[in-house]
């Protein structure tokens, strides 16, 4: 009898591991740019601190933007000689450890507020990402083809 | 006897379990005929249009239900047609303008008797000779599918989903009538 409560409990131990499991290893990374968006005109860039932001993600985002050669400010006020805002949405998950699963970045034009461009990337646990690698992968990808 | 009152609750959470899985995998696209918008208008475009949706992806078998571009162009292609926005709908670069639709974002509400789904569009339309956009803005849309529209859960989500997106492009069509575009 005990034997067979084992082989149960065995069973229904691994589904629940199996359910759990299955969406464990998901990596996405896309961006799109506006048909009507020339991202090559882009030299300054005022990027806009999200609200709940306590990890200086803004501050990565500006670093990997001055090293593409561009200017870029933060804060929560754009810059007047911006040529383009970037806001974001960072999402993130606990796994032993606290990661960033998803990282949501639009560039918008300060004048009337329009999407010139976004780009996400999303890694869960097993192939997680640091803050800075997940920034260096969404803004590459908005920026490639500019 | 005490062994099977122990068993029943381990065989609960499987059956469950394998429930929640086999939901997740029965999730289907949000379907063309579900976006088409009916827009009512008297302005007729004198040009042609070509349609550019981006943002979108496929309905993997563990997400819930998406908006592909293909299926999304098609719904807004279809739209146009109706509406008769524009004199024709061209495929390819021949095309006086060039209509770019971005899917941004929308939630994706998981538990609940009603889905509520907010969907983020942008919208250009821009002169294909000149690359000057007559038309920039974002769209933001919101659709609710009730209990009563379906009992099961993931025909509910992409029911919300496929009248947030109707509901976007037809406020996107409307704002496209409403402007004056030159020849």
């Amino acid at each position: 009898m005990l034997t067979q409560l084992a082989r149960n409990i065995t069973v229904a131990t691994l589904l629940a591991i199996i359910s759990l499991l299955s969406g464990c290893a998901v990596n996405r990374a896309t961006a799109t740019v506006d048909p009507s968006a020339n991202l090559g005109s882009i030299k300054a860039i005022h990027v806009i601190k999200f609200g709940p932001d306590n990890k200086s993600i803004d501050s990565l985002i500006a670093d990997k933007i001055r090293s593409m050669g561009l200017t870029a400010t933060t804060g929560e006020i754009p810059a007047a000689n911006s040529d383009a805002v970037i806001t974001y949405i960072d999402k993130w998950m606990w796994d032993i450890t606290m990661y960033m699963i998803e990282l949501t970045i639009q560039v918008r034009d300060p004048k009337d507020n329009f999407t010139l461009a976004v780009g996400n990337s999303y890694h869960t646990s097993l192939t997680r990402k640091s803050p800075a690698e997940m920034v260096d992968e969404v803004i590459t990808n908005i920026f490639k083809g500019k | 006897m005490q062994s099977k009152q122990l068993i029943k609750p381990f065989l609960a959470w499987a059956i469950l379990l394998v429930t929640i899985q086999g939901l997740y995998g029965c999730a289907s696209p949000a379907e063309t005929k579900g976006m088409v918008a009916q827009v009512n208008t008297s302005t007729t475009h004198p040009f042609s249009v070509g349609i550019r949706t981006q943002g979108g992806s496929e309905t993997g078998a563990m997400d819930p239900s998406m908006i592909s571009d293909t299926d999304f162009a098609k719904a807004i292609e279809e739209s146009i047609i109706n509406g008769r926005i524009f004199t024709s709908v061209v495929h390819g670069k021949a095309s006086d303008y060039e209509l770019g639709v971005t899917i941004l974002n929308f939630n994706k509400p998981m538990f609940g008797g009603s889905f509520t789904i907010t969907l983020e569009t942008a919208w250009s339309l821009t002169n294909t000779t000149t690359r000057e956009a007559v038309m920039r803005k974002n769209i933001t849309s919101t659709h609710t599918a009730s209990f009563g529209d379906s009992v099961v859960a993931v025909t509910r989500f992409r029911l919300a989903l496929e009248g947030a997106a109707r509901k976007n492009i037809k406020q996107g069509l409307e704002e496209i009538a409403q402007i004056a575009i030159k020849q």
